[in-house]
Parts: structure tokens; C-alpha cells; sequence
């Protein structure tokens, strides 16, 4: 991986030094497209910069007058890098990874059908949440669902027959894990990704983050019973210590090693659990994630989103090709294969059931799935959330979730 | 040159302070004093107010007197003094985030290598408790990391001192024990007042690295949960994603402060200016 990321540097300079020498010697230089996409790989050896470089290089072959410029940025500070960018007026031509609708608010953003030959082709089912007023901005491209992740050896152990339906079963069996010495439930409520595990929980005691009618809801009575349920959770010990300052990823990475009785997780751990190479793939399940009374009927539905900035408005054509290149069907099904997500496109998620079979019943759970706020106001309330819901979990959760809600109104 | 580089983030930080902005930096118009008014409100500040007195303060008091101790150490003749010396450096050469990062592993509750020690010592029977988990208890973090801060300024102000004492003639040395003075009245009457100026030089340089210290913190806590091991700094940081005018707020709050610690530093000096 080094010397491929170190040759494409030097390639990337050569090419830079070149282009500086053309533009010099001849007036018409190169488009160049700069994409940043999230990085979905576990280290260097599964990078999405290959991905993506594969792709750009491909393209850069069939339209040599298009460059396209590779930059990943790792999910814990991809949306910070963004905003970064559009903070600092810098730009990217294309984002891949999450979008957020204040940047189509700030009308920084092509609509989808202005950079995409075929904007029916994404999943219709998260066009709303790619929308802003009606017009669709941000393209799926890779989508998810979650399910309850349970480690079958230690269930055997603990003698569980099966994975718990009702909170009150999960905790009965997270005590028993406890007891064998492993973390009974993974409960990630660090910043990266809290809003998701704090939205399963909130589902499972028919609360949300949003009211029916899409008022924020946060600090709803449901919502602080669920807060005062996991943190009874936590005191009981049937966690890991302190679950606000711990992170998705590294939770992930424990129960692939095995120390974890369950966690909620996405297909993505597939591949952390393969790389680890102490579960065998009969040593691990998955189930609908728990609620209070019974199991989740529906789940939390992800999806990343491609975004295409404006800038100056003069590289829309260039835009265009590229994207209709990436959203090719066997692009799309490298990406789900090698990530073991979702494809975020119909005619992908077609071919991709015939590849891998295995996941078709999650796809087939996309349909019904929950989906986050799709108001211009969520990037801010989902920093307010990941930063402090940790603190929720103590003796009083109603006053977090209040700040919460207090800071959700003044973003509205 | 002043002027572009020094006073003009000045006043765009100023004038920042005093702007309605959204979260993605557009400007939405003036605010008066709202922005302040939002900082001030924050049920978090009193606690992180609080935990940067205490941060400046113990980094840098502690700080000192291991460098006075230091220094004294590495002005003697030892064999390997010119080893411990380069050593010495280490901490400081090598990158705050990279040295954060390596505490920030060694305290990992499963496998950090401070817990395997203490494991192995028999002081730490259970990995992945509560008591292992050091970084996920606010106060006890926030112990860890201003140990860490100590190890990184220790280096600096034992070098700042040493010069100060190498600087001293070793005539006022001679005089003063033929007068028959002891070690240690030595030390007091003579090393410390001829000390002075690379002290106090070291000790504000000290307390405005420490005060704007922000690696460290970011590094091993995030300054969370929540904001519970934050100090300004790393507060203003964690404005900054989503109220770019209350952050700016806090910016100038923290150049307000660090103006302040400049203007006591001036008078501090030239008062002894006059006094010699």
C-alpha cells in the first residue's frame, strides 16, 4: 500500500508539475476534479483511496482531458473536514460519505439530475432524505441496515438459548456474559457515531429524535425513560466502563476479538470479524435489534450520499461524466462486495443479489427502514448529540436531553 | 508585516466574535453581544473555566520545580551528563500529538502498556474495569493528561534554567563559601535571585503554551464525554463545528487572557528592570 499510495503521490505530482509546465506552454489545461470520499477501510490494506484511484484512473483513461484527485478522510473527521472546507471556501467538487442538507440550503450544490444522467437509478427510497425543498441533492451510493450482533460461543457459555427480544432479556444476558469476564453489551456513545446507537435505543421504546410531524422530540418523556434504562445498563456493569468516551470502531474491533457479547452493528463488521480471525462464521449471529417490549419492527436505515459542490458552477459537465462513470453497476457491486455494505443504486442492488445472495434479506429490510432527520438543522443537533449524550448516561438524563433540545430549537 | 500577520487575525477574530454566522461560515449579519451572551449561558463553561485555572496552574507550578531540580542536576559534572542532557530533549523533540497518542495507548483499559504493568504487578487484577478505563473517568483523565503536559514542558524550562545557571559567575560562588555560607543558603541567596530573569521568562512562556495547549487534550479525551475534560482551548475547538460566533467568543475571551498574562509579564520585568 505504501508504495501504491506513494506512487500515486508522485504521480500526482508529476501530473501537477506537468499540467503547471502545459498550462504555461498552451492555454487549455486539464479539468481537475477534486473528490473526497470517507474512508471505509480498517487500515491502509483496504483503503477506499484504492478504490476510488481505480476508478479515477479508469476514467482519466477513457477522458484524458478529466483529472480527478483522490482524498480520503477517515468517518471520524470526515464531516468536521467538510465543513472545514465549506467554511474556508475550499471547496470539493465531489463529496462521498454523509451529506447534509444546510449544504443544499446554502444553495452550494448541484441537483442531482444536473450531475446524473439517470437520477432514477439511486435507491428512491432515501430520495427524501437526499432532498432538500423538493429537489434532490444528495445521490445514494452506498447504503446499510442494522441488525443486533451477538457472539454465539459466548452465549453457549453463558447458557443463553438465543439473542434477547425485550431490553429486560438483553440485560439478563449481558449479566451473564459479564460474568464470564467479557463486555456483556458494546454500547458506543463516544462522538463517532452516537447519534446511531442512541436512535436504535430511542426506537425501542417508540421514541425518535423528531415527532410524527417532524418537531424535534428529544427530550421527550419516552426518550428519557429509554436514557434512565441504559443507564441502569451501565451501572449494572453489563457494558464497557464509561460509554461515552468510547468509540464505534473500537467496540467493532473488540467484538471481532471476541470480548464482546453483542453490540448493534452493520454489515460492515463482516470484514473486521474476518480480519480479526478469531470468530469463525459459526460463532457469530445476527437478530432484530431489541426494544423495550419486543424486537425493533423497523431498523435504522443508512446512506451515504455523493454530493456534487458548485464552485463556480463551470465543471458540471466534468462532474456529470465522472459520476455517471463511478455509478457504473460494477463499480457499484466492487464497493458493496468490498466493504460488505449495501449498494446505494436499483440496477446495483440488482446484480448484487445475484453475487452475494447471503445479503439480500438486508436489502430487502431497506425498504421499511427509519431514517435520520433529513432537516438542514440535523449536521448541528448531531454534533450537539455525539458530543454529549455520553453525559446522558448518569444520574440525571432528562437535563442533556433538554440541552439537546434547547440547542435543536436554536438551530431551527 | 506586523500588520498582516500579527493585528489583521486580531480584528477578523474580533470582528468574528461580534457576527451572526451559520454553521457552514455564512454570515447572517451583526449579532451585538449575543455571541458572548450564548457563551456565558453555556452550562459547561463555569466547570471548564474551572478546569483550566486548574490545568495552568498545576502543569505549570509542578512543571517548575522539577526544572529548578533539573537544571541544578545537569549543571554538576556526572559521568553521562552529556547523554542524560540529549535525553532529556527527547520529550520535547518528539510531537505533542504523537506523544499524546502514545500515552493515549498505554492507558488503553484492555491492553495499554500502564495497565499490563500493573497487571503484571499485581496492582490491576481485572483488564477492561472501570479502574482500568483511566481515560474514561473525567478527573482521572484529566490528571493523566496534565501529567502528560508536564512531561512535555519539563524539557524546555530545565534548558531555559540551565542557561540561567551557567550564566551565574562562579566568582559569586567562590566568595560566598569563603564567606562560609552552606549549600542550601547558598542556593537561596545567591542561585535563585541570580535566577531570576531565565525564570520568570521560562515560567510565562510556560503558562501561555500551557493555557493554548491543545493537542493533549484532543488527543487522549476529545475533551469529552461531553465537555468534562475541556479547558477554553479545547472548548473554543469544539464551538467552532457548530457556532463559529460563540467560538470566536471564547477565542477572544482566551486572547483577552493570554494579553493579560503578557501585560503582568511586561510590568513583572521591567519592575526589576528598575529594581537592578
Amino acid at each position: 500500500m505504501h508504495t501504491v499510495r506513494f506512487r500515486s503521490l508522485l504521480l500526482g505530482t508529476l501530473t501537477s508539475c506537468f499540467l503547471a509546465l502545459s498550462g504555461a506552454v498552451a492555454a487549455q489545461a486539464d479539468t481537475v476534479l477534486t473528490l473526497v470520499a470517507a474512508d471505509y477501510g480498517t487500515g491502509p490494506a483496504d483503503s477506499s483511496l484504492k478504490y476510488w484511484q481505480t476508478i479515477a484512473d479508469a476514467f482519466h483513461a477513457a477522458n484524458p482531458a478529466i483529472t480527478v484527485k483522490v482524498q480520503t478522510v477517515n468517518w471520524n473527521d470526515f464531516d468536521t473536514k467538510i465543513q472545514t472546507m465549506v467554511q474556508n471556501r475550499q471547496y470539493p467538487d465531489i463529496t462521498e460519505g454523509d451529506y447534509f442538507s444546510n449544504y443544499a440550503q446554502e444553495g452550494l450544490l448541484f441537483k442531482a439530475r444536473e450531475v446524473l444522467s439517470d437520477p432514477g437509478n439511486p435507491m428512491p427510497v432515501f430520495t427524501q432524505l437526499g432532498s432538500y425543498d423538493g429537489a434532490q441533492y444528495g445521490i445514494p451510493f452506498t447504503t446499510s441496515s442494522r441488525a443486533l450482533f451477538y457472539n454465539k460461543k459466548l452465549f453457549a457459555e453463558a447458557g443463553i438459548a438465543g439473542a434477547p427480544k425485550t431490553w429486560d432479556e438483553l440485560m439478563t444476558d449481558a449479566g451473564k456474559i459479564r460474568a464470564l469476564g467479557h463486555i456483556g453489551y458494546g454500547l458506543p456513545l463516544g462522538p463517532e457515531e452516537a447519534q446511531a446507537e442512541t436512535l436504535l435505543w430511542l426506537l425501542g421504546n417508540g421514541g425518535g429524535y423528531q415527532a410524527a410531524d417532524g418537531a424535534w422530540a428529544i427530550n421527550s418523556a419516552q426518550n428519557v425513560e429509554t436514557l434512565q434504562f441504559m443507564t441502569k445498563l451501565v451501572q449494572t456493569g453489563d457494558t464497557e466502563p464509561n460509554p461515552g468516551t468510547k468509540n464505534r470502531a473500537d467496540l467493532l474491533a473488540q467484538f471481532a476479538h471476541g470480548q464482546v457479547g453483542m453490540l448493534n452493528g452493520l454489515t460492515a463488521l463482516l470484514p473486521i470479524i474476518k480480519q480479526a480471525g478469531v470468530l469463525t462464521d459459526n460463532d457469530w449471529g445476527t437478530a432484530t435489534i431489541a426494544g423495550k417490549a419486543g424486537p425493533l419492527e423497523k431498523t435504522l436505515g443508512v446512506c451515504d450520499f455523493v454530493a456534487a459542490f458548485k464552485g463556480d458552477g463551470s465543471k458540471r459537465e466534468a462532474i456529470k461524466q465522472f459520476l455517471d462513470f463511478a455509478y457504473q453497476d460494477k463499480y457499484q457491486v466492487a464497493f458493496a462486495e468490498r466493504y460488505n455494505l449495501l449498494p446505494g443504486t436499483t440496477s446495483g442492488a440488482a446484480a448484487f443479489a445475484k453475487v452475494d445472495p447471503a445479503l439480500v434479506p438486508f436489502l430487502s429490510a431497506l425498504p421499511k427502514a427509519v431514517q435520520y432527520p433529513n432537516a438542514p438543522a440535523w449536521a448541528q443537533i448531531k454534533t450537539q448529540i455525539q458530543q454529549n449524550i455520553g453525559t446522558a448516561i448518569g444520574p440525571d438524563p432528562k437535563s442533556v436531553l433538554d440541552a439537546i433540545q434547547q440547542a435543536a430549537l436554536k438551530a431551527n | 508585516m506586523i500588520a498582516v500577520v500579527v493585528l489583521w487575525p486580531v480584528v477578523i477574530m474580533v470582528r468574528t466574535a461580534f457576527q451572526k454566522i451559520s454553521p457552514d461560515g455564512f454570515i447572517l449579519g451583526q449579532a451585538g453581544w449575543r455571541n458572548f451572551v450564548f457563551l456565558w449561558q453555556e452550562p459547561a463553561l463555569p466547570g471548564i473555566l474551572v478546569r483550566t485555572s486548574i490545568w495552568v496552574l498545576t502543569v505549570v507550578v509542578i512543571t517548575m520545580l522539577i526544572a529548578l531540580a533539573m537544571a541544578q542536576l545537569f549543571n554538576q559534572e556526572f559521568p553521562g551528563r552529556r547523554v542524560a542532557r540529549w535525553a532529556l530533549i527527547a520529550p520535547w523533540a518528539a510531537s505533542v500529538v504523537m506523544t499524546a497518542i502514545v500515552f493515549r495507548w498505554s492507558l488503553n483499559a484492555d491492553n495499554g502498556i500502564i495497565n499490563v504493568a500493573l497487571h503484571d504487578l499485581g496492582l490491576m487484577p481485572v483488564y477492561g474495569t472501570d479502574a482500568a478505563d483511566w481515560l474514561g473517568r473525567p478527573v482521572v483523565a484529566f490528571a493523566w493528561m496534565m501529567l502528560v503536559a508536564i512531561f512535555v514542558s519539563v524539557p524546555f524550562s530545565t534548558y531555559a534554567l540551565l542557561a540561567g545557571l551557567q550564566a551565574i559567575p562562579t566568582e559569586t560562588y567562590e566568595a560566598a563559601r569563603i564567606d562560609g555560607a552552606g549549600a542550601w543558603r547558598i542556593y537561596i541567596a545567591i542561585t535563585l535571585p541570580l535566577l531570576r530573569p531565565a525564570f520568570i521568562v521560562a515560567l510565562l512562556i510556560n503558562v501561555m503554551n500551557v493555557f493554548n495547549s491543545f493537542p493533549i487534550i484532543w488527543e487522549m479525551t476529545r475533551g469529552g464525554p461531553g465537555h468534562q475534560t475541556s479547558t477554553t482551548t479545547t472548548f473554543m475547538y469544539q464551538l467552532k463545528q457548530s457556532y463559529i460566533g460563540e467560538s470566536a467568543a471564547m477565542s477572544v475571551v482566551n486572547f483577552a487572557l493570554v494579553l493579560l498574562i503578557v501585560l503582568v509579564y511586561l510590568r513583572a520585568t521591567s519592575v526589576q528592570g528598575r529594581a537592578a
